[in-house]
């Protein structure tokens, strides 16, 4: 702010020499340098400016000053008076603009001149800031605008007529080369933008930059050394009146009392050596001394810091050679991060022991130790020092747990994959049926394949009825439920079977017609190899997937896959009547089972076994396997114990007494369980899975409520293929001896004997 | 229904407090809370549900005891923390202003904090103290050889190692090393010391570089802690032999190097006899020649010289006073009401154990001498404390009790190799013959052996026998020396199994199947392997084959039931475990297995290893 305003007093102060000569230029510069002064000492000391108040006479005085002087120029010179009176008025306005802020000009009376009277007279209104005359000269026509704006364009600005002013021509980098050789004062000469031309600096410009140049105060007039003026100091200024009229207290001279009383306290501490100027330092206790010959506090000690491992044969400067870790395991400790290594060390060998270098990682492991002592938690953990061995369940050995099948000792095949096997109730014939619709009926001990039926579709169930005194057997396809009769039986035997199937005098039809529709061949077609009585399930019910008989023989209830609602039907075979036991079934029906004992009905949904009453038609529990997806069930012919197979390879075994929770969930199975059967007669079960292993158990259930079930697993079984991820689909006991038949993916039908 | 319960009001949430609530509610820096931890024993704990402790937030944090907390928070150390802030604030302003009496003054009455109370606090008994000392006497160990820098001061060094020659005296004097252990990292030591095992490492003599990931602070500060607990361990471990604590310096040994010999050990009822005992104030006026000056008073009022009075020190008598102490102190303890503090007070079981395992004088017929390139420090501290003589040339230190030309010298400890000695004088060829040149291990060995082992596998210039740690490993770890009788029988058999396998292939390559499966079948019973051999007769094979057949059959055959039909049943009842023993079950087969598979390893490395031996010797 400073500097341009100065600069352009520096112009104007110029300018006026120029014009007006050596007179001016004086007088002009005793006012600038008056001013400056002013405004020197304003910044240099503001509290100065405010001191003045008081008297108010030294003001007076000084515009006295200024108008005896102003009256001098009057006197020296009167031509210049109305620019002398201007000169004041404005200086007086920036006096006045130092001290307020100034809103309008003030007037100013003066005696005019030529009339004689006294007149106003308004300074004149500044177009500038600090504008005077000299700026009118400029040979610049358009006004102080950046003068980058006609840097394209050929001229610059207009004159008074609106022609163009064109720019001064300027030659290339040589002309201007030649120009400082050939023009003398092209090295004073600087480009001036208003004019965009090169002109010479004047002496004073010169004179400045010298000044510059030299460090010294660019202003020529300005005087480092000029005496002080001594305004409120010195001769003849003392202040003669005091301010108060307060006589001076009397703590300004007297001693005080109270400190003396202090001071002669220390005093007397001193003396009576309470004090000590130079204490020494307090030594009252050594260093150390018998710290626990006392008895301690009555709280338990803290938890002691674990000891760190005591070094290992690897740790030992000579190790056996063995120690030493070869180039493969060196490399894999190196990769390994400093955190995950097993040793924070490489074993090392060295012949001797002056050999053995200092260990660079001490610091390190000492200072980790610490780290270890006080950032890391401490958990106080109970070792485990058991024989793993021991957790292992004692149970009796298999061997005193005979018999159970061990091996296979014959195998049936089939083309495809053997779904379903059923074993007569007599326990000497099985027949399984295939995915390719092929059932065979084959004897147990040798394996010869009495009889083969062919149907169209594939085969989802087969069962023997479980009567003794007929023989039958029921073979699920697609929507349909066929009644066969294998050859060669008893005359008696079979007479009483077609009369049971087909009898003469067929029962009344009930009231309501069924969906389920049974019909029997004519008498002169029965054969062999068809059946002898079909029922065909309502339309699109899918395979009928399981078969389930009443001990009695009489009922049988079958599950269909396909059906969403009324997949389970139970057929009664002596009224040839089917009915639907439930309208409406929550969640898939997976199986179907009768109890062997009591009226019930266990019904398994996709994760839960429901268990009927029939008779008095309700629900009795809902057991919770905790199964994702049940994939196979089977009741103990006590009927008080349930076991439940999962796909997700869990056996639950249910206590029908105890709760609806497993008592005992087992998983050993590596895939799915797929089938699970209890032997009727044996304390023995079995289960399959698609890992095509069969897991044999021993299942002891006792009378008495106190004692839990007794399982044992006996046998795995292995010989089986897995195929298409499937492996034994089926398990079925031989009623009368510890035999299992197994039907598998890979479409062999196995007998396993004790 | 009962009052509605707010959550972090209880439980987990006021049980645990985190570290920067701590730190809040302490109002101290954390470097200062850090400080108060090491120095107070306090460690961050793991809370079962740390979302419970932390308020719901699973924010990584570390959690402390609000009760220790609480504790911390009437810690005179932590006043005195405070207090040392506070003039540390008064003393930069004092130094700004240049104020330098007023500085002065402050840095005089500067606060300073003691820990005994937290030794105290931390171990309630001595024994609690000793079972404790084994870090403490690693880093004094370590800093006694550290050299010295600004963040260093070579008092706090000089003290170190005034503490761990002190140490080293009374192991010597009381015989009570056990064990030691040349590791790569250092040496071991095991000592027992009122039945307490306590176990140190010592770094070998080179200097140790401070790396720049060590925090120096936090090492200082464990330093400090431990200086004082050792003080303390140690004035009650020497007032109970009856020493002086602390013993004191002989400068001018010290200053000839002597390290452990440089202090002094003076019994008690000496002390007491001699009224000069050495006043604070004496010694703060006068400075340190007084004491030194005392010290020679001492040494000559003992009847002999010094060293002799040093090795009386280390007698058996001593031993034998020792045991009777502590036989007086088990019959005291049982009146006491603490049963914990009763059981790990040894028993009579235990000290009756302890003299026959170990043989505290094993070195006390011989005297050795130290070659110029073994360690002083380590041999001199071992010889010693098993009762033997030792001295050492002036260039590992002065202060040795004998020269090289001593006619006593049984042993010499050497650790270079051998060079031939063109002009040896008569005498110095009878000395060499006298002598035993051992290298440093023997030592070690015959420590950890408890007896003197045979010179000759150890002798100049010999490659040693294997080190081995003393320390014992798990059980049914790999035994390096066990193996080798066992091992060597099994390999040979191996090789003569192969050597069988390839004549027989040789011999018959007519029907191998057959002969196999016929020798199998007999090997059950006699009576089928009679058939059988008839049978191979018939079909014309080798007798010789067929025995080897049924030999190698009967091998398997032995290997395999044994493990297939236990394996089985197990596998099976495996079964029946429930979740929670299975999961048990895994971890703690997981474990074995690892320790198995490393001891395999070793096995396997060791058998090749010999396997190429035996090949070179062949060859």
């Amino acid at each position: 702010m400073i500097v341009p305003a100065r600069s352009s007093k520096k112009r104007k102060q110029h300018d006026g020499n120029e014009s007006l000569g050596v007179f001016r230029e004086s007088i002009d510069m005793e006012m600038l340098s008056d001013e400056e002064d002013g405004e020197e000492v304003e910044s240099d000391n503001g509290d100065v400016d405010e001191f003045p108040e008081i008297d108010a006479g030294s003001d007076e005085s000084n515009e006295k000053d200024e108008n005896d002087e102003s009256g001098d120029e009057d006197e020296d010179e009167d031509e210049d008076e109305d620019e002398n009176e201007e000169n004041k008025v404005i200086r007086e306005g920036s006096d006045d603009s130092h001290e307020e802020l100034r809103i309008f000009p003030k007037a100013k009376t003066i005696v005019s001149g030529i009339t004689g009277q006294e007149k106003r007279v308004y300074p004149e209104i500044e177009p500038e800031y600090d504008s005077d005359s000299s700026t009118e000269d400029t040979p610049n026509r358009v006004g102080e605008i950046p003068m980058h704006w006609y840097d394209d364009l050929p001229h610059v600005g207009y004159d008074m007529d609106g022609k163009r002013v064109l720019k001064p021509a300027r030659g290339d980098e040589l002309d201007r080369f030649l120009e400082t050789v050939e023009d003398p004062n092209s090295w004073i000469s600087a480009f001036d933008k208003t004019a965009q031309a090169d002109n010479p600096l004047t002496a004073e410009e010169l004179d400045i930059i010298q000044r510059l140049y030299t460090n010294e105060n660019p202003d020529a007039n300005y005087d480092p050394y000029a005496p002080s003026t001594e305004w409120f100091t010195g001769q003849g200024k003392e202040e003669i009146m005091p301010l108060t009229a307060a006589p001076e207290p009397k703590r300004r001279w007297v001693p005080s009392k109270w400190e003396h009383k202090k001071v002669m306290k220390i005093v007397r501490a001193i003396r009576q050596g309470r004090i000590l100027p130079n204490k020494a330092k307090n030594t009252s206790q050594p260093p150390f001394y018998a710290i626990w010959s006392e008895s301690s506090a009555l709280h338990a000690p803290p938890l002691p810091a674990p000891k760190p491992r005591l070094p290992s044969n690897f740790e030992s400067y000579n190790p056996p050679e063995e120690y030493l870790p070869s180039e493969e395991d060196r490399k894999q400790w190196e990769e390994t991060d400093p955190e995950d290594r097993e040793r924070d060390y490489v074993p090392h060998k060295y012949s001797a022991l002056r050999l053995v270098p200092g260990y660079d990682r001490f610091i390190k492991d000492r200072f980790n130790r610490q780290l270890d002592l006080y950032m890391a938690p401490r958990v106080q953990r109970v070792k485990l020092n058991i024989d793993p061995n021991s957790l292992i369940p004692k149970l009796p050995s298999p061997n005193s747990l005979k018999p159970y099948p061990t091996y296979r000792s014959l195998q049936v095949p089939h083309q495809n994959m053997a779904r379903c096997i059923s074993v007569s109730p007599d326990g000497a014939w099985v027949v399984s049926g295939d995915e390719g619709g092929v059932v065979g009926l084959w004897e147990v001990n040798v394996g010869r394949e009495v009889k083969k039926w062919k149907f169209n579709e594939k085969i989802g169930s087969v069962e023997w009825c479980p009567r003794t005194d007929v023989i039958y057997f029921v073979v699920g396809t697609e929507d349909m439920l066929h009644f066969l009769i294998p050859p060669n039986l008893p005359p008696s035997v079979l007479q009483l079977t077609q009369s049971i199937l087909a009898p003469s005098t067929l029962p009344p039809a009930p009231e309501v017609p069924s969906p389920v529709k049974w019909s029997t061949s004519s008498s002169n077609a029965w054969s062999d190899d068809n059946a002898i009585l079909t029922v065909h399930l309502p339309p699109s019910s899918g395979l009928p997937s399981q078969i389930a008989w009443h001990r009695r023989g009489d009922y049988l209830a079958s599950v269909s896959i396909g059906a969403a609602q009324g997949a389970v039907w139970i057929h009664q075979v002596s009224r040839r009547h089917s009915q639907a036991p439930f309208k409406k079934v929550r969640g898939k029906v997976q199986l179907v089972l009768f109890h062997p004992m009591k009226p019930c009905f266990f019904v398994a949904t996709q994760q839960y076994v429901r268990m009927y009453n029939l008779s008095e038609q309700k629900l009795l529990k809902t057991l919770q396997p905790g199964i994702k997806w049940i994939s196979s069930m089977d009741v103990h012919p006590s009927g008080d114990h349930l076991i439940v197979g999962g796909y997700d390879r869990k056996l639950c075994w249910f206590d029908l007494e105890l709760s609806d929770k497993p008592y005992k969930v087992l998983r050993y199975h590596t895939r799915a369980i797929r089938s699970l059967h209890f032997h009727p007669t044996y304390p023995l079960f079995a289960s399959s899975s698609d890992d095509g292993v069969i897991q044999i158990f021993h299942a002891r259930v006792y009378n008495d409520l106190m004692t839990d079930p007794l399982i044992v697993p006996l046998k795995i079984l292995r010989g089986h293929e897995v195929t298409e991820g499937l492996g034994v689909l089926q398990v079925k006991w031989c009623s009368r001896h510890p035999w299992l038949i197994s039907g598998g993916a890979d479409g062999a039908v196995n007998v396993w004997c004790s | 229904m009962g009052r509605l319960r707010q959550k972090g009001q209880a439980g987990a949430a006021k049980a645990y407090v985190t570290r920067s609530a701590a730190i809040k509610k302490l109002q101290c820096s954390l470097a200062d809370f850090r400080r108060l931890c090491i120095l107070k024993g306090i460690f961050p704990r793991e809370p079962k549900s740390r979302k419970r402790a932390n308020k719901g937030s699973s924010a990584p944090t570390t959690f402390y005891y609000s009760k220790d907390i609480a504790y911390l928070a009437h810690e005179p150390v932590l006043k005195k923390l405070r207090e040392h802030k506070a003039f540390a604030k008064k003393l930069s302003r004092a130094l700004g202003r240049g104020e330098w009496s007023s500085a002065k003054s402050l840095e005089e009455n500067k606060p300073v904090y003691r820990l005994d109370h937290i030794i105290k606090e931390r171990y309630p008994t001595f024994i609690d103290a000793l079972r404790d000392i084994d870090d403490a006497l690693c880093m004094i160990f370590l800093f006694a050889s550290l050299p010295s820098n600004p963040r260093i001061p070579p008092s706090l060094i000089e003290n170190c190692s005034r503490l761990a020659a002190e140490w080293q005296l009374y192991i010597m004097r009381s015989q009570s090393l056990r064990k030691s252990f040349l590791s790569i990292k250092g040496v071991y030591y095991q000592a027992e010391v009122m039945d307490q095992t306590i176990t140190w490492l010592v770094p070998y003599q080179f200097t140790q570089n401070i790396p720049v990931d060590v925090d120096v602070r936090v090492m200082l500060t464990f330093l400090e802690l431990y200086q004082t607990l050792l003080g303390f361990v140690f004035f009650k471990l020497y007032t109970d032999v009856g020493l002086v604590y602390p013993p004191p310096l002989d400068t001018k040994r010290d200053e000839s190097a002597a390290g452990v010999g440089a202090y002094i050990l003076q019994e008690a009822s000496q002390k007491a006899e001699k009224p000069a005992v050495p006043k604070v104030k004496v010694v703060e006026v006068e400075g340190r020649q007084v004491s030194g000056k005392d010290v020679y008073k001492t040494i000559k009022n003992l009847a002999s010289s010094t060293f002799k009075a040093d090795d009386m020190d280390v007698d058996s008598p001593v031993v034998e006073n020792k045991s009777g102490d502590v036989d007086e102190e088990f019959v005291v303890q049982p009146s006491k009401s603490d049963a914990e503090l009763a059981s790990s007070l040894p028993t009579l079981l235990s000290l009756k154990a302890l003299p026959q395992s170990i043989n505290t004088s094993l070195f006390a017929p011989y005297t050795f001498w130290l070659s110029r390139e073994t360690s002083r420090p380590v041999f001199e501290f071992l010889v010693r404390s098993f009762g033997g003589k030792i001295g050492w040339p002036t260039s590992s230190g002065g202060g040795s009790p004998i020269d090289e030309s001593d006619e006593s010298i049984t042993h010499v400890i050497i650790d270079r190799p051998v060079v031939e000695q063109h002009s040896e004088s008569e005498e110095q060829r009878e000395l060499r013959l006298k002598r035993k040149y051992v290298q440093p291990q023997w030592v070690v060995d015959s420590i950890n052996a408890g007896k003197i082992l045979l010179e000759a596998p150890y002798a100049q210039g010999e490659t040693l026998p294997p080190h081995l740690s003393p320390f014992g490993e798990y059980e049914g770890a790999y035994d390096p020396a066990a193996l080798t009788n066992e091992q060597a029988v099994t390999a040979e058999d191996e090789s003569e199994i192969e050597g069988e396998d390839e004549e027989i292939e040789d011999a018959e390559p007519q029907n191998p199947e057959a002969l196999q499966t016929v020798a199998t079948a007999a090997v059950e019973d006699s009576v089928a392997l009679r058939a059988a051999e008839l049978a191979a007769e018939a079909a014309g094979i080798d007798p010789n084959t067929f025995e080897k057949e049924v030999a190698k059959s009967r091998r398997k055959s032995k290997k395999v039931p044994s493990n297939g039909v236990d394996e089985a049943e197990a596998d099976m009842n495996k079964m029946m475990m429930s979740n929670k023993q299975k999961k048990l079950y895994e971890k703690v087969k997981h474990s074995q297995n690892k320790r198995n598979l490393e001891r395999s390893k070793l096995e396997e490395k060791k058998r090749t290893l010999e396997k190429q031996k035996r090949k070179s010797h062949t060859t």
